[in-house]
């Protein structure tokens, strides 16, 4: 009967799914015993070539063998984890000791599965493997990692990449993703940019010198970058600004670099920016924002009248930028007394915030 | 006595009834094997991936609102709120929405945090009722407000917190659970690695029996309450499991509202939680993929395996079933809403596979079992069952669904590194049995009985006896 096979075939299944589930219980447990066993071998072993302040030709050739495996790999890991906390500046000079190594083992790993490649890297970061050592090959093998569709070997070659140092080849790195059109987080560039270790004034130069060459959604990365970064942009990012043919969301980061850093050019411009008429109130919200960064009279006049503006996000910004200018309760008296309900709430609810960390003793 | 004619019209009937059943239950059981397989195997996958790094180790973040929904929960909303301030995470905010309780809910709040009165203006942008007050705390680590509302329903709460939250993202969650330490950064993390993300579910397990400290889990092990227990298991197999697998084509139709997050611009946009539904966590999922695919919006529902919620299964029986009664008339209501949905070529996958399993294992299955046990005792009466076969084809089919479920089970303890005794392990393997065996056809008649008394109980907030998790 038909029905009869199925039912035994899916008490194959069952039988299956249970060696299955017994099967994977022995495995991991082999694996984290071996991966332990190993990382003590291991130990001993690092510990000689520590004590000798020197790294000879044969440990290197070990490393060699045993490295390439992953499961080596791992466990060596886990040794200079715990070596770092007990001998730090020893490790280190163990590691710098071992870049022939990892060049060799750039090749091994470029041949692994995906999962297995994005290790690699990780371990180059970790380790700062090549900082500031500037090796064609390995370089190369991280920039086709870059070109991954696995996000995580595109993230951990980048990673290493800002770690190793070198400002051309993270311009480089940058291009090749942006090539590669893989979806890669804006808020990861930007951040990733933030742990360079190379000479950052370098970077970013390269950054603007490439910055009409990269797409919108890697350019809204760059400007967060260099809004994180420094205040040494406010020329660049005036431009930007002011620039009406510019692409709106770069104009509106450029708007939020004033926010953070003051720039006394900029000033007339935010007025302008914030009284603009356009139907993209995103402007005006923007702009009443950063205001809150530039104390003068005319901005409190002008964020006064923008706390009358029909749109809710720029109401909200004006008041917290007034408030953030320290503008007194008696200057604002025609807003609460005023015929604009929405302009006095508004503001009173940031009056009242104030006062209420005032008293915590918290931080405006 | 019934004449030749009769007896054979009935017997007709019955293998017509006998295939249906025969092609439903290889569905079924082909479509859990599916599940299980795929689910188990991602589980692992993703343990390989975290041992070689294969994983965000960066501090990125997304800032975050959470709202907190919350009616007469007075004995557990202060520990639920100190939970939520100990999450390790960059940038978030607490919203709890008190609404219009009968209890201390608010004052309990108040005292604890030492809340303070402010007038706040609030952007309405999705209708709600009106606030009655606003307090915030700012000495907290993070921004804490407390708005009482006038009564309106789970759906009209989450819609005020939207509105007075101020950050892109939002969880909503329910006032008596607990967040692990790291879910705000492991349930953010499908946002980072992949673009058009509209909501991420997040994974919601029994607390019974689980000692929680800051949110990290000091002790686990399977619940003392039989009754919890076996949910235990049930939410491995059916919802883990089921879940990952719908997730690999974005066929999620239910993100639990216990732990989900959303993008605020496009909830707001599809119009937020319906107020008339009792299944405001699942109208809005299948919403919101009908909404994205009517407009030809590039959207994503992920489920995150990894960021875990806490909450007190039900213990006793009678509010496990009030439970059920409540998902089910949800379910019936969200699939009714959205019936467009079925067998439309616009929604894909979502349609032809997550809508229609969902219609016919889901909301016809209680009916569908009942009209099986019917079945079973006409055959029985007209001599037309082979009844060895019939224990046969039961107890595979029971054998089939426990080992399944201990596959599931097992799968996650061992991925996520739970470390459960021998005992729980034994008691797994004998509940497991018991589940399938009665608590899953008792669970069908009360998911069948659902509908009466459907109007009446339209709107309210399903009340189940409240417990304290054990928080440290």
């Amino acid at each position: 009967m038909k029905v009869e096979i199925l039912i035994y075939a899916y008490l194959a299944v069952c039988v299956s799914m249970i060696l299955f589930n017994i099967v994977c219980i022995f495995v991991f447990r082999r694996k984290d015993k071996n991966i332990k066993k190993r990382s003590i071998d291991f130990t001993d072993i690092i510990e000689e070539q520590l004590d000798k302040q020197t790294v000879d030709e044969t440990h290197k050739s070990f490393l060699r063998k045993k490295l390439k495996k992953i499961n080596h790999m791992m466990a060596f890991d886990e040794t200079l984890e715990k070596l770092y906390d007990r001998r730090p500046e020893d490790t280190q000079k163990y590691i710098a000791n071992l870049c022939s190594v990892f060049v060799f083992l750039t090749f091994k790993y470029s041949e692994k599965n995906q999962i297995q490649a994005a290790y690699f890297p990780y371990i180059i970061k970790k380790y700062h493997v090549f900082k500031g050592v500037s090796i064609p090959i390995v370089q190369e093998s991280l920039m086709e990692l870059v070109k991954e569709q696995n996000l995580y070997c595109r993230e951990n070659a980048l990673q290493a990449l800002y770690s190793i140092g070198g400002a051309d080849s993270v311009i480089q790195a940058l291009k090749t993703l942006d090539k590669a059109g893989s979806f890669h987080h804006g808020k990861m560039i930007a951040d990733g940019l933030l742990c360079f270790s190379g000479p950052i004034d370098e970077l970013s130069e390269k950054l603007w010198m490439n910055f009409n060459k990269f797409s919108i959604a890697l350019k809204q990365a760059i400007l967060d970058y260099f809004r994180f970064s420094s205040g040494r942009h406010s020329e660049k990012m005036l431009q930007l600004m002011i620039d009406d043919k510019e692409n709106q969301e770069l104009r509106f980061s450029a708007i939020r670099y004033f926010a953070k850093y003051h720039h006394e050019p900029a000033q007339a411009h935010l007025y302008s920016l914030a009284t603009d008429d356009s139907p993209i109130w995103e402007y005006r919200a923007i702009a009443a924002s950063a205001l809150g960064n530039y104390p003068a009279e005319k901005t409190e006049i002008l964020l006064k009248e923008l706390l009358c503006d029909p749109n809710w996000h720029v109401r909200y910004n004006a008041a917290d930028s007034l408030e953030r200018l320290g503008v007194r309760y008696e200057e604002m008296i025609d807003i609460f007394e005023g015929r604009d309900r929405y302009a006095a709430e508004m503001l009173r609810y940031r009056f009242d915030r104030k006062k209420l960390k005032d008293t915590e003793g918290m931080p405006v | 006595m019934m004449n030749q004619d009769n007896f054979m019209v009935i017997k007709t009937i019955l293998d017509w009834v006998n295939v249906f059943f025969v092609i439903y239950l290889i569905g079924y059981s082909s479509f859990l094997f599916l599940a299980v397989v795929v689910g188990s195997s991602e589980l692992y996958n993703k343990r390989h991936k975290e041992e070689l790094k294969n994983t965000l180790l960066q501090n990125y973040y997304v800032p975050i609102s959470i709202i907190v929904p919350a009616y007469n929960e007075e004995v557990t909303v202060v520990e639920t709120v100190k939970s939520l301030l100990s999450l390790e995470y960059t940038l978030y905010e607490i919203i709890v929405v008190d609404d219009g309780s009968k209890d201390t809910t608010s004052q309990k709040l108040i005292e604890a945090f030492d809340m303070k009165p402010i007038r706040r203006p609030i952007h309405r942008k999705i209708s709600c009722q009106p606030e009655e007050f606003v307090y915030e705390s700012v000495s907290e680590k993070v921004p804490l407000t407390l708005i009482r509302k006038k009564n309106g329903g789970k759906a009209d709460s989450l819609n005020m917190g939207i509105n007075a939250c101020k950050y892109p993202y939002f969880i909503c969650m329910d006032a008596d659970s607990v967040l692990q330490y790291d879910s705000l950064t492991k349930i953010s993390r499908p946002l980072l690695e992949q673009g058009n993300i509209v909501a991420v579910g997040g994974v919601v397990r029994p607390a019974n029996s689980v000692t929680l400290d800051q949110g990290r889990v000091l002790n686990y092990q399977l619940p003392s309450n039989i009754l919890a227990c076996m949910q235990v298991l049930e939410y491995d197999r059916s919802f883990l499991a089921s879940r990952i697998l719908f997730d690999k084509f974005n066929g999620s139709l239910i993100i639990s509202g216990a732990f989900g997050l959303f993008k605020k611009d496009t909830v707001i946009a599809a119009g937020g939680y319906d107020h008339s539904t009792m299944g405001e966590d699942m109208e809005l999922v299948v919403k919101l993929h009908e909404y994205c695919a009517m407009n030809e919006i590039p959207y994503c529902i992920k489920y995150a395996t990894d960021a875990i919620c806490w909450s007190q299964a039900p213990e006793r029986l009678r509010d496990l079933c009030k439970q059920r009664k409540r998902w089910h008339l949800g379910l019936f209501q969200s699939m009714w809403k959205h019936r467009v949905m079925l067998f439309n070529a616009k929604f894909g996958a979502v349609s032809f596979v997550s809508f229609f399993y969902f219609l016919l294992y889901e909301l016809l299955s209680p009916f569908i079992e009942i009209f099986g046990v019917v079945t079973m005792v006409t055959a029985f009466i007209f001599d037309l069952i082979n009844i060895p076969f019939m224990f046969l084809f039961f107890a595979i089919y029971a054998v089939f669904g426990c080992i399944l479920t201990l596959t599931a089970f097992f799968a996650r303890t061992q991925t996520i590194d739970l470390k459960i005794s021998v005992m729980d392990a034994l008691k797994a393997i004998l509940l497991c049995f018991i589940e399938i065996t009665f608590l899953r056809f008792i669970m069908a008649f009360v998911r069948a009985t659902a509908f009466i008394g459907y109007k009446k109980k339209k709107l309210n907030w399903g009340r189940i006896e409240r417990k304290k998790i054990n928080v440290k």
